[in-house]
């Protein structure tokens, strides 16, 4: 059968391309493999070629992908899912990878780009880096095949129409060849997810699948080296990666906690979601693999911590994109991937590259050259040491407690090895829990990265270490009891410890850098990145030790504390914090429904102070999101958001509300608001054509009775009718009562009927907010530390680049 | 023993301590039965919103009760001291973190898992031929 207004071709190229893509890795992983047992200039030639043809290939994907949303080819089920004919075409590219489909072919495209640069710059490495290189990208694609061999699901592939789907498959209207024409569902697809419609979805996915991919790497260089027993000069190549690693992996888990922040209201910049952990521990990973690299490269020791660190940090990428990706999270997490089927493939594609690279190492540990003396206790290498392994502890403790819903699957009762007697369910306060944990490795941490860069290789005079650190140590005491005095951080000595540590690796690194760097740019690399973690920490501290919500409720209800939402009547004047605020009105901006509040500084001022509009995103799909709006000033922000307001509190136009739902079947009796409400029969009337046995429209009519409290009946017909697969409802509208009954639909497998109801609301009286409040104080020292460990990880980069 | 090593081996018992304590701190799934047991003591409770039961949010007082169903079946009222979350009614399953007392459940923090827009498009186009053969 030739269906009606389907644009195959471009989907056809799609798949075409996803498998070259496929096939030609495996082929350039067997060629490479077969140039590195036995050097010979045809196998290299068909290597190099097969990499390029993936290449190619998997722009193919990209533009294909890119094509069918642009033209709005909604036959196609991700085009559908994912983008709508109302869709910006700036959010194009946040409609690209929203779904798995298409944030697997950004991860493969970021791969294949870094992998071009690595065959031309890897040279001695090139064979057998690539050839772990083509293996990983031969996984990644398979995620996206979407073949089905054996009765088995291998990938999800983007380029599937809609009514090849597996929900959809053997659907009555599958079988009509003008389908798009005659659904109007069709006509346009379910759009973006308004949450994602901002510029951070453009910017943050492909920033973090590149710090993804830049994981691979070290990692592929690790295993060359495994592989080939040299294990040795892979270090030096792959030092700038690791920092770039460090550099573009960070930058990506920042702009999550940035959007986060300004966008999204989950209150604060960090939740420690099972998602934001995910990313996060493979970056402290990352960075202590770069720095324990650093430390063999110095003073030659530390090698297999080095080679077990840059392995693990991308052994714990796959472990996270299981992790999200597969379902297992469930409901721990609010922004995990739902499981496409593609678990048991991501459990293969983790475990295949774990066993083999901790196989590998743990075959070649014995052959790795491990230093004899033992290091000094005043080298820098020792320190640094020290200091990669907490990072290790750190990153370990955090995916230990992300991993829950896993551990319930292992040892839980109905697990693999039943020993807990109950499934563990995630943490109750889990701020609190990572927060014990991870406070004091951040203050290791920080103390570690002041002292250390007054350290040197091999031995430190007590003196020159000293005199280096003494102004530093001044300084920081001075700036950061300053800070204490200021934001009442005295009462809390775990705060207090890690803001005069913070302050001092501030100071410490500054210093270091005006005197024996003499303030040269191409020394400034850790200093400025290790500046910026300090911030970072000093930021997050204070913004979140000192957060202050200013939106307590002022009524007290069952002794419960006092609430942080507040309601607002509009034109009251509240008291917030330090403002006074008033709650204007609401606008509505296309889909989007703007609540202004006016912020004074004292109660009768005529001129607001500032004005803020945070907003609640309605759309169809998903119902209202709110979002917040922020004021900045230079030393605190202002951060607001709608969590209800009087606009909700009618769900349909005509004045009904309190919604409830029943499923009757004939002859059952349901209570609703006092009433008794009994469903005698239901009567079903048809129209059709009898030759062609086909039904044009029906009609169907439930004959309830409603009883009231006196004993009283009333009977109500609420209806449905089916005409042309449009179904239109027949409500029934008892005015005396204030009900509205609606014969929701039919489930034919209980034999019973679902029923609708609602009660008439009075109407609002006078329009209110409830909103949250909160003022964080210095989070711009978070940004701005953010900022430099970036450029300071890009600088650390262009020095190693630069020196080799 | 070189220096490394014992650092190596503080880092282990290290480990092993975050292990034992994640495991001890986590909290348990219970069904409202077990969560009233222990009135007070904090437990997570996986269930569904009880569509038959009256569901209220005092916005003045910032108190929203509704009815909730867990995975044994048991009804129970829940009452929350935040607003009432968006889009609530079309919540397929709520995760609720708080404690029993004697009239409700008092939830600190609810979580919805919302059906996907993978169902509705069956409802908007294949299943319209469902009920009528």
């Amino acid at each position: 059968m030739e269906y009606i207004g389907e644009h195959l071709l471009p989907g056809f190229i799609g798949r075409l391309s996803v498998s070259t893509a496929f096939v030609s890795a495996l082929v350039a992983m067997v060629a490479y493999y077969l140039n590195a047992r036995n050097e010979n200039a045809g196998y290299r030639k068909i290597a190099r070629y097969s990499f390029g043809l993936h290449s190619l290939a998997t722009l193919g994907i990209v533009l294909s992908l890119f094509y069918l949303l642009l033209n709005h080819y909604f036959e196609y089920d991700y085009v559908w899912k994912h983008s709508s004919l109302n869709l910006e075409p700036r959010f194009v590219f946040s409609a690209f990878w929203e779904g798995q489909e298409g944030s697997f072919i950004l991860w493969l495209f970021w791969n294949a780009v870094l992998g071009l640069i690595l065959m031309f710059k890897a040279k001695d490495w090139e064979n057998h880096s690539m050839m772990v290189f083509s293996a990983v990208q031969a996984f990644i694609a398979s995620m996206v095949l979407g073949v089905y061999p054996l009765g088995l699901k291998i990938g999800s592939s983007p380029f599937v129409l809609m009514r090849e789907t597996a929900e959809n498959i053997g659907l009555p209207w599958t079988q009509l060849a003008n389908y798009l024409e005659r659904f109007p569902a069709f006509m346009d697809g379910t759009g973006l997810n308004p949450l994602l419609q901002n510029y951070w979805m453009t910017i943050h996915p492909p920033t973090l699948f590149l710090g993804f991919a830049s994981t691979l790497v070290p990692f592929a260089l690790a295993m060359a080296a495994l592989i080939k027993g040299d294990f040795k000069s892979w270090v030096k190549p792959a030092l700038p990666w690791a920092f770039f690693s460090v550099g573009i992996l960070g930058l990506g888990i920042l702009m999550g906690g940035a959007w986060a922040y300004e966008a999204l209201s989950f209150g604060g910049f960090w939740a420690w979601d099972p998602v934001e952990n995910s990313s996060l521990v493979p970056w402290i990973v990352m960075a202590g693999a770069a720095h324990l690299l650093l430390i063999y490269r110095n003073k030659r020791a530390g090698l297999s911590a080095a080679f077990i660190m840059s392995l693990l940090s991308f052994i714990l990428i796959l472990y996270s994109t299981f992790l999200t990706r597969s379902g297992i999270l469930g409901d721990s997490s609010v922004h995990s991937f739902v499981d496409l089927g593609l678990s048991g493939q991501l459990l293969i594609y983790l475990l295949f590259f774990s066993v083999l690279a901790l196989g590998l190492f743990l075959w070649r540990y014995k052959k790795i050259p491990k230093s004899k003396s033992d290091d000094d206790l005043s080298s820098r290498e020792f320190w640094m040491f020290i200091g990669s392994l907490i990072l290790f502890i750190s990153a370990f403790q955090i995916i230990f407690s992300t991993s829950l819903p896993v551990i319930n699957k292992l040892i839980g009762p109905e697990g693999l090895i039943p020993i807990l007697s109950e499934n563990k369910a995630p943490h109750l306060d889990p701020i609190a829990h990572y927060h014990s944990w991870q406070l004091p490795f951040a203050l290791v941490i920080a103390i570690l990265m002041a002292i250390g860069q007054f350290l040197r290789y091999g031995k430190t005079a007590s003196k020159v270490f000293w005199r280096g650190i003494s102004i530093a140590l001044i300084l920081s005491i001075a700036l950061a009891s300053y800070t204490a005095q200021v934001y009442y951080l005295w009462s809390e000595p775990l705060y207090l410890a890690l803001l005069y540590s913070g302050f001092f690796a501030v100071f410490s690194n500054l210093w270091y850098w005006l005197i024996s760097g003499k303030a040269n740019w191409s020394f400034a690399g850790s200093s400025v990145a290790h500046i910026g973690f300090a911030l970072i920490l000093v930021g997050a501290l204070i913004s979140n030790g000192r957060k202050q919500v200013i939106s307590r409720s002022q009524v007290f209800t069952e002794n419960q504390a006092a609430n942080e939402n507040i309601q607002m009547l509009q034109g009251d004047s509240l008291k917030l914090g330090p403002y006074t605020g008033v709650y204007e009105g609401v606008e509505m901006e296309g889909q989007k429904q703007f609540y202004k509040v006016s912020y004074f500084n004292n109660p009768g001022d005529s001129e607001p102070l500032f004005q803020l509009r945070p907003f609640l995103q309605f759309s169809d799909q998903m119902g209202p999101n709110p979002n917040p709006d922020t004021k900045h000033y230079w030393n605190y922000d202002i951060y607001t958001h709608i969590t209800y307001s009087s606009e909700l509190e009618v769900s349909s136009p005509d004045g009904f509300g309190n919604e409830a739902e029943v499923s009757l079947g004939q002859g059952d009796t349901a209570i609703y608001e006092g009433h008794f409400v009994v469903l005698d029969s239901t009567l079903a009337n048809f129209v059709g054509n009898e030759e062609r046995q086909e039904i044009l429209a029906g009609k169907l009519t439930a004959h309830l009775r409603l009883i009231n409290p006196m004993g009283t009946e009333f009977p109500i017909q609420p209806a449905f009718v089916v005409e042309n697969d449009f179904k239109e409802f027949r409500d029934t509208v008892l005015a005396m009562q204030g009900f509205k009954f609606r014969f929701e639909d039919v489930d034919p497998d209980k034999n019973e009927i679902q029923i609708r109801a609602w009660t008439k609301v009075d109407p609002i009286e006078k329009p209110y907010i409830v909103q949250k409040a909160i003022v964080f104080p210095m989070i711009n020292i978070l940004w701005m530390g953010s900022i430099l460990m970036v450029i300071g990880s890009f600088i650390a980069v262009w020095q190693r680049i630069k020196r080799s | 023993m070189k220096r490394t090593h014992i650092a190596l081996i503080i880092i282990i018992a290290v480990a092993m301590g975050a292990i034992m304590v994640s495991l001890g701190d986590a909290s348990t799934y219970v069904n409202f039965e077990q969560a009233e047991r222990n009135p007070g003591t904090k437990y997570t409770v996986i269930g569904y919103l009880d569509k038959e039961a009256a569901m209220n949010y005092d916005a003045q007082a910032n108190r929203f009760s509704f009815g909730a169903v867990d995975k044994n079946g048991s009804k129970q009222k829940v009452i929350y001291h935040q607003p009432k979350p968006q889009d609530f009614e079309r919540s397929e399953e709520i995760t609720m973190k708080g404690f029993a007392t004697d009239s409700a459940f008092i939830a600190e923090e609810i979580l919805m898992k919302c059906p996907s827009k993978y169902n509705e498009k069956n409802e908007m186009a294949g299943n319209q031929n469902s009920y009528v053969n």
